[in-house]
């Protein structure tokens, strides 16, 4: 073997494929979409014209590169007060694990392409969950790094806000699994076959599910831990160039690893698209459907910053314990009913 | 210093010392400095200290955008106070000029013709509205509703047209003079006005749907920062927030000035005391001040056209500033008003600015320049509000009660 083919089989390899090209340039790509229709659509709301001066012929598509190239070619100021090894470790670590969970789900239901072997595959939701829910820590690792009041407070408040959405995200997702009875990500998409979405006949746990993600991602109405007008910038507040920019991108991209999850789980995975044999037929283009499927919800997640504020932290907390919690558990229920009277 | 000091960091500084010596707090309390260099503070710091995510004492420490408006009043004779005073509050600029102007009249002798009073009014209330706006826009970017800030920014900009229109200028109109003021409304005004004044009644509905009814919107303002009736009365807080505790004051109707005597308003009442009665005061007062300037526009619509100076300064008017007055409508400041003299005396001017009632205590002691002009801005006597508002309530409060409270740093530290 030459060292092209052994690199071929490297990238081409299921999970460092799905991580390197799906995961991070896939979010690339798909955070400079989500933040120009960001942009764009809240400009349409509150009747202005948004970015356009980057490429006025895309209407301003690349104003995100344009972004990206200055905040590359920024100084990064790295105060002295700081604890240097998790204040520059916290953004990396936060961004790569971010994308870890692609590296188990399985695009296609050909077993040729799937990233785990088929007997690991039986738990890849559980494995995909467990990984989500580690890249937050970190956020508090940058805030507690800082050394910062504001900082402190914006990590405290990831923390709050960690506790109450993980049990939600968990509990929402795992109404997807009562209700097809298996952990098996394959077997969860393949049991919604047409249009027997989950998201249709598990709506709790659907809505439980989409709101613990955008808790999760820091979106609007639960901008919280950065929320500006009292701690500048939360947990970042000290970051600057390049490092802020990764702590950013961790967020999208946490916010695309689970909406990829959301669109297996519950929103049909590759179908309509029946998997069939070969790289094409068998893994791309599925792949390219479930990623499409995440995008959608990526934009809808974007689009409730033209419509919201932000809650309080307890509000948010109240409507994490109160009613969401309550609702996924009833997702759950509502799974197993439905499982026991054989509707999936 | 004395004893125990606390160590923050634990680095070593320039100087080589190992530990900075702060002062000791509370156990458990945790200071931070909000502002002045915040993206939520404006020109102001508010030091809060809080144990936990409660606020248990606030300081509001202001005086970071002081200008000395009083002293500079003192030396530049009668009528550039005037543009000077404007940058109190750039965007209510009518409103907190024409007091003082009102006061140097009183010494001087001179009344305002009732047109040139209709066209103070009319200015006056536009520029409330665009005060009011510019206050829901960054009261909506404090609450992370940035659908809010742009679209009040941006029908902001309708009102700051028509008082262009009028005057000549987008913010600092320098409109009223002693005796008068500088311009008589421009053909076509009126129709200009009645379009603004039914647009907004149109987007007062629109922001009512996606802002003051919006439950994330709610759940941030009702029962927040309240302010009793007997707080606020002893605080000495003004204008729409003492209005939002229930304290029917407004100097439009205490003590009318120009024609607001004439006019049908009335002034909104809210009893509740919290962010989102100070907030529904605003919106009623802009429905208010809808109402006034089709009433005002429809007399000066009316009524033929006047002199809109007084009769004494119109006297000395050389043939060629007569000929402007009448063909364009136009009032020429004379020279001699550069230099003028007013006779020795002591007047008060009171007014109603967007943010409440401003006061002149304006000196003369006969001379070319004002002896002592004294200013008392509504937000110099807002910003205590801070202090008793704050304790108790979450730091995520912070900004709604900020924002409630329309404070504006640079009208208060003059």
């Amino acid at each position: 073997m030459s060292l092209a083919e052994v690199a071929a089989a490297i990238i081409g390899w299921p999970p460092v494929w799905q991580v390197l090209v799906i995961g991070f340039l896939g979010s690339l790509v798909i955070a400079v979409l989500a933040v120009w229709f960001e942009r764009k659509a809240a400009a349409r709301v509150q009747r202005r014209l948004g970015p356009y001066w980057a490429s006025p012929r895309l209407g301003g598509l690349l104003h995100l590169i344009a972004d990206m190239v200055r905040y590359a070619f920024q100084y990064p100021i790295i105060p002295r007060t700081v604890d240097l090894i998790p204040f520059l470790a916290a953004p990396i670590a936060g961004m790569v694990i971010a994308l870890l969970p692609l590296a188990v789900v399985p695009f296609t239901s050909n077993p040729a392409y799937w990233p785990l072997p088929p007997s690991a595959m039986e738990y890849s939701l559980l494995i995909a969950l467990a990984i989500v829910t580690l890249p937050p820590i970190f956020i508090i690792a940058a805030g507690w790094a800082s050394n910062n009041p504001f900082a402190v407070i914006g990590g405290v408040r990831e923390a709050f806000i960690i506790v109450a959405y993980e049990l939600i995200a968990i509990l929402g997702f795992l109404g997807a699994a009562a209700s097809t009875g298996t952990f098996n990500l394959v077997a969860i998409v393949e049991a919604q076959g047409g249009i027997m979405w989950l998201a249709i006949l598990n709506p709790l746990a659907f809505l439980a599910a989409f709101i613990a993600i955008v808790m999760s991602t820091s979106a609007f109405p639960f901008e919280i831990p950065e929320s500006e007008p009292e701690v500048v910038a939360g947990p970042f507040t000290e970051y600057s160039g390049l490092l802020y920019a990764l702590n950013m991108g961790g967020a999208y991209m946490r916010r695309f690893a689970l909406s990829i999850i959301l669109a297996l789980t519950f929103l049909g995975g590759w179908y309509p698209l029946v998997p069939g044999e070969g790289l094409l037929m068998g893994y791309i283009l599925p792949s390219v459907v479930v990623v499409v499927k995440a995008v959608i919800v990526v934009l809808a997640i974007s689009f409730l910053r033209a419509v919201y504020g932000r809650y309080r932290l307890d509000q948010a907390l109240d409507l994490a314990w109160k009613i969401l919690l309550p609702m996924a558990l009833a997702g759950i229920a509502l799974g197993l009913f439905e499982a026991s009277i054989g509707l999936t | 210093m004395s004893g125990e000091v606390r160590v923050y960091g634990g680095w070593r500084d320039d100087l080589g010392l190992k530990v900075i010596p702060t002062r000791r707090l509370a156990r458990d309390v945790y200071e931070v400095f909000i502002g002045p260099q915040h993206p939520g503070s404006g020109h102001m710091r508010i030091i809060i200290r809080v144990d936990g995510d409660v606020i248990v004492e606030a300081d509001p420490d202001i005086g970071y955008v002081h200008r000395t408006m009083e002293k500079l009043g003192e030396i530049r004779g009668w009528i550039k106070p005037i543009p000077l005073f404007e940058r109190m509050a750039i965007h209510d600029a009518c409103n907190i000029t024409l007091p003082y102007v009102r006061a140097v009249e009183k010494l001087m002798g001179v009344e305002a013709p009732l047109r040139a009073k209709y066209l103070r009014v009319l200015l006056c209330e536009i520029n409330r509205i665009a005060a009011h706006l510019y206050g829901f826009a960054i009261f909506g970017v404090f609450l992370g509703h940035s659908t809010m800030y742009m679209w009040a920014m941006g029908d902001r900009e309708v009102f700051i047209q028509l008082a262009e229109e009028l005057t000549g200028a987008r913010l600092t109109h320098s409109y009223p003079i002693p005796g008068g003021v500088r311009r008589d409304i421009p053909q076509g005004f009126p129709d200009m006005a009645r379009r603004a004044v039914k647009y907004m009644r149109k987007r007062l509905e629109e922001y009512r749907k996606i802002f003051l009814d919006n439950p994330v919107i709610r759940s941030r303002l009702e029962d927040v920062g309240v302010i009793p009736k007997r707080l606020a009365a002893e605080l000495g807080i003004v204008g729409p927030n003492a209005r939002g505790s229930g304290i029917q004051y407004d100097v439009r109707i205490i003590e009318p000035y120009e024609v607001y005597d004439e006019l049908d308003f009335e002034v909104p009442v809210y009893t509740e005391g919290d962010a989102l009665a100070r907030t529904y005061v605003r919106v009623e007062e802009i429905r208010q001040s809808l109402r006034i300037i089709e009433q005002v526009v429809e007399w000066l619509e009316k009524k033929p056209r006047e002199p809109i100076v007084d009769e004494s300064i119109y006297k000395k008017y050389p043939p060629l500033h007569k000929k402007i007055l009448e063909s364009q409508g136009r009032a020429k400041l004379l020279p001699w008003m550069a230099t003028m003299k007013v006779p020795a005396g002591r007047a008060i001017g009171r007014g109603e600015t967007g943010r409440g009632e401003i006061i002149y205590y304006v000196e003369s002691d006969g001379g070319m320049n004002p002896y002592r002009v004294r200013i008392v801005t509504p937000s110099a006597r807002n910003a205590i509000a801070f202090k008793y508002a704050l304790p108790g309530h979450r730091v995520m409060d912070l900004p709604a009660i900020y924002g409630s409270l329309d404070y504006f740093p640079p009208e208060a530290d003059r």
